[in-house]
């Protein structure tokens, strides 16, 4: 459940896209079991920049709320706006119809800075 | 992240029904000093939650208090303590009492008495809670008349639902009797109290059973096709019909006035721990009472988070959450009456600095088909 393919923060979040263009962000499938039933997501507009580790919103559980951190600077080009009426879908598909915001990186090299799914693997197995 | 559990201060207590629990790939949490079942592997709160509105759920409730008073006038006793009056119901019929503070009237504790016979008082007390209720009475206690502690001896199974009475029945044990009352069954060899009790708003059964026996007890349930459910949709279940959580809408600082958990409270009796008290509230109007809240936009609630109203802080909420069954977030708050709030009154909450409005009602949240 840690795709080879993206890239991780110690949040539990996944990036995917090599930082030429936007990057898609999202709850790993580790946070959103640990979160239970999201309810409820409050997402950034459009246009908001973002320093890496700053708020971009919360992921509500019915039990929890959590903070969703941006993984890296740069501005929010889109949010996933079916998740408004189906947050469900972050528990059902956390890499790909529960996408949360498309960010453009203000520097395409901080995607690589990340963790990688080896090492979020080791992370995760910590925890 | 993560759900919110209290720190373990000494190790928690387990029900004899743990190592199904973890078979069944539940997640824990602490609660009242116990490890409970929050929400089972292939469930999750929202489908616990559903399949007990729309079916049938089995919960694990063994951490709730066990104590049993007897002795001559054991009832008449336990009567001239607790809040309600047991003169309003007959042996073989439970009742929804508090334990209330006798210089105060806070609630000590709220517990479900059983009126067993005139000599016979079994109660089912909160978890945390169970210790203090037993050390008051038992401190109280006339000669001839026993305070014992049964907390671990007993699993408590709570089956809730529409289906109940049939998954219930299909077990041989007793289903005709009244709301509120109980009946005693043998199960394979194991003597268990079916109450007609619960907390979720449904109809449903309360099965007390020998810790011994609770494993052949629970597995039949499982194994008729009940979901089991845990403490998560436990809790959503109780917001929505407004039922009183202790520690939270009920506390040492939270009288049964301002609750509005009046009518469990017999007013006419000579006497109960807290009568004075309640009474002068009573009569003086109480400060602050407890009121409904539903989020008129998008937005989960939570416990203490301020409620205002045109911009005065009017109050807090004790509980809050996302109502699965109506889809919107709903809390329970306590509001100062000097505030002049009728139902339907426009409020706001401050959910982490952001003000989201909201409407006062009267609970239940969603209507209750206990019978």
């Amino acid at each position: 459940m840690i795709p080879e393919d993206l890239r991780y923060t110690a949040e539990h979040e996944w990036v995917s896209g090599d930082g030429s263009g936007p990057v898609r962000v999202g709850i790993t499938h580790f946070a959103q079991e640990a979160l239970g039933d999201i309810v409820f997501v409050q997402l950034p507009e459009e246009g908001t920049a973002v320093q890496a580790g700053e708020s971009l919103g919360e992921v509500e559980s019915t039990k929890s709320v959590s903070e969703i951190y941006a993984p890296l600077a740069g501005t929010v080009v889109a949010r996933n706006a079916t998740l408004t009426d189906e947050p469900e879908l972050i528990n059902a598909e956390p890499y790909a119809a529960g996408w949360l915001v498309e960010i453009v990186p203000d520097d395409a090299g901080a995607v690589s800075a990340l963790l990688d799914a080896a090492a979020y693997r080791e992370l995760t197995e910590q925890s | 992240m993560g759900a919110s559990a209290e720190p373990p201060t000494s190790p928690l207590r387990r029900s004899p029904l743990h190592d199904r629990h973890v078979a069944a790939g539940a997640k824990f949490a602490a609660f009242g000093g116990w490890e409970m079942p929050l929400e089972y592997a292939g469930g999750g709160v929202l489908r616990e939650h559903a399949a007990v509105r729309e079916d049938c759920g089995v919960f694990d409730v063994s951490h709730l208090g066990k104590a049993r008073v007897t002795g001559p006038g054991a009832a008449e006793f336990v009567n001239a303590c607790l809040s309600n009056d047991l003169g309003r119901i007959a042996p073989g019929q439970a009742q929804y009492t508090l334990c209330c503070d006798d210089a105060t009237g806070g609630v000590v504790d709220d517990l479900i008495a059983y009126l067993v016979s005139p000599d016979e008082v079994f109660l089912v007390p909160n978890a945390a809670n169970t210790g203090e209720v037993v050390r008051r009475l038992a401190a109280a206690a006339p000669a001839g008349v026993t305070v014992t502690d049964e907390h671990a001896d007993h699993a408590v199974l709570a089956v809730q639902g529409p289906r109940s009475a049939e998954v219930v029945a299909a077990l041989k044990l007793p289903v005709a009797h009244d709301y509120m009352s109980f009946d005693t069954a043998v199960l394979d060899g194991v003597e268990l109290i079916v109450c007609r009790t619960g907390y979720t708003g449904e109809r449903g059964f309360e099965l007390v059973v020998p810790a011994a026996g609770a494993l052949a007890v629970w597995d039949a349930i499982v194994a008729a096709g009940v979901r089991p459910c845990g403490l998560g949709a436990r809790d959503t279940l109780r917001t929505e019909m407004g039922y009183p959580l202790h520690g939270q809408e009920l506390s040492l600082d939270i009288t049964p006035v301002q609750a509005r958990a009046g009518w469990a409270v017999g007013w006419s009796k000579p006497a109960f721990w807290g009568r004075d008290a309640l009474l002068a509230e009573k009569a003086a109007g109480p400060r602050r009472t407890l009121r409904g809240l539903v989020l008129t936009g998008r937005g989960v609630p939570r416990g203490h988070m301020t409620v205002y109203a045109g911009g005065t802080a009017v109050g807090e909420t004790t509980s809050g959450t996302f109502s699965p069954t109506r889809k919107e977030g709903i809390a329970l708050a306590l509001l100062d009456t000097a505030a002049r709030l009728a139902d339907g009154a426009e409020v706001e909450l401050d959910v982490r600095g952001r003000r989201l409005p909201a409407v006062v009602v009267k609970p239940p949240f969603v209507q209750p088909s206990v019978r």
